[in-house]
């Protein structure tokens, strides 16, 4: 995959992404002052879909609507005082970040760095996810995914919650989950494997927006999914 | 002010820490009560949009699109998580402002209260109380009453 086109890739899914998390915060149960903060997010995230798949705009390119995106954010964060969706959050706003530095940046190699970075930070997220959790106790000995569904606030339904009765059931999940994100960085050796992973990951990630419903982490961590596999084939 | 608080919530982003579900502590749930005069009694206590009994396979498939509730739901935890950990004056108060302004907008969306009347929020710490699967609660804030008519807005 070639720089410029995993970096239109991404901005695509990202935009798609943006879209959809947009959308969520402009039906009129919402009030009208966070409203005004999402449409330009919508129209901005509109504009970049287009000009990411090759529409011509005048005056705008991919590089200033990211720019304008991060602006736009920086009253959407003070609005809800952090993300409102934390780590969903915390990801779409790297890979903006991301992309708005290999979009803009005057020199090819620091382009290539800040999306690099991107890559680095999703092979990261999964490997990091696994180690605090194979460093807990709790998370071992399959009590901490018990306690997720037997308490927690995650459980999209209550009849979810029966999964807390199956203690060896989540004691190989925990352990299949805690496995998976840290081999992560292993399936980083060749394509096919990395391919392999990032389908594994993609299923994960569904398997969480189904029970828990965090329907944003599915859809922008595949948007990242670009950045790792030109890293893998521009680094080995 | 503009653009600095923004850039001070931004930089975590950067360099973000990944440490998803590392532990799993004592969740917060947010209920609340409507009174008819501020000096009346807080009773009964509701839970605000509790989850539904029985989650359907079709219906977690449509939330991967459209999921507005749920993640509304999801940063009101996140409000109190930081309400009940709040480090400073300001957090607290847009936390407490937000958990009111977003429960008095969603009643008043759904007919459940009139603008006279007076609405209270708590928040329950839910947890396990031993090594089996016993479950205790413990209320940890509970707000003043607040005139409806003054939380909505348009």
């Amino acid at each position: 995959m070639m720089l410029d086109g995993a970096i239109q890739l991404t901005a695509a899914l990202m935009a798609l992404a943006f879209v959809q998390q947009s959308l969520e915060h402009l039906r009129p149960a919402v009030r009208r002052s966070e409203r005004l903060l999402f449409a330009p997010r919508l129209v901005l995230s509109l504009l970049l879909l287009a000009v990411s798949l090759g529409a011509r705009l005048p005056g705008l390119d991919p590089g200033v609507l990211t720019l304008a995106l991060v602006v736009n954010h920086l009253f959407i964060l003070p609005f809800f005082n952090g993300p409102y969706n934390g780590g969903a959050d915390r990801m779409s706003l790297l890979v903006l970040l991301c992309l708005t530095a290999a979009y803009n940046l005057p020199e090819p190699a620091w382009r290539e760095l800040a999306f690099a970075y991107l890559g680095l930070q999703l092979l990261l997220s999964y490997f990091m996810a696994g180690w605090v959790k194979v460093v807990n106790r709790d998370w071992r000995s399959g009590r901490a995914l018990r306690d997720v569904f037997l308490f927690s606030a995650y459980p999209a339904g209550e009849n979810l919650r029966r999964w807390a009765e199956r203690p060896r059931v989540l004691f190989v999940m925990g352990w299949a989950v805690i496995g998976f994100e840290l081999a992560f960085p292993l399936t980083f050796l060749s394509q096919a494997t990395l391919l392999a992973g990032l389908v594994i990951a993609a299923l994960f990630h569904g398997a969480n927006a189904c029970l828990f419903g965090l329907n944003r982490f599915f859809w922008i961590w595949i948007c990242a999914y670009p950045s790792i596999l030109w890293l893998q084939e521009r680094v080995l | 002010m503009f653009p600095f608080t923004g850039l001070r919530l931004l930089l975590p982003a950067i360099v973000p820490s990944w440490r998803f579900f590392d532990a799993v502590t004592a969740s917060p749930r947010l209920d609340y009560a409507l009174l008819s005069a501020p000096e009346a009694p807080a009773e009964p206590w509701r839970e605000f949009r509790p989850r539904p009994a029985v989650l359907r396979p079709d219906t977690m498939l449509r939330r991967l699109l459209w999921n507005p509730q749920w993640n509304e739901s999801l940063f009101l935890v996140s409000l109190a998580e930081r309400l009940m950990s709040a480090t400073s004056a300001e957090t607290a108060a847009h936390s407490q402002r937000e958990l009111l302004l977003r429960v008095a907008r969603d009643l008043d969306r759904h007919a459940v209260c009139n603008p006279e009347d007076y609405l209270q929020i708590r928040l329950r710490l839910v947890s396990r109380t031993g090594p089996g699967d016993a479950i205790g609660e413990a209320v940890v804030y509970q707000s003043g009453p607040c005139a409806i008519a003054g939380l909505l807005t348009p």
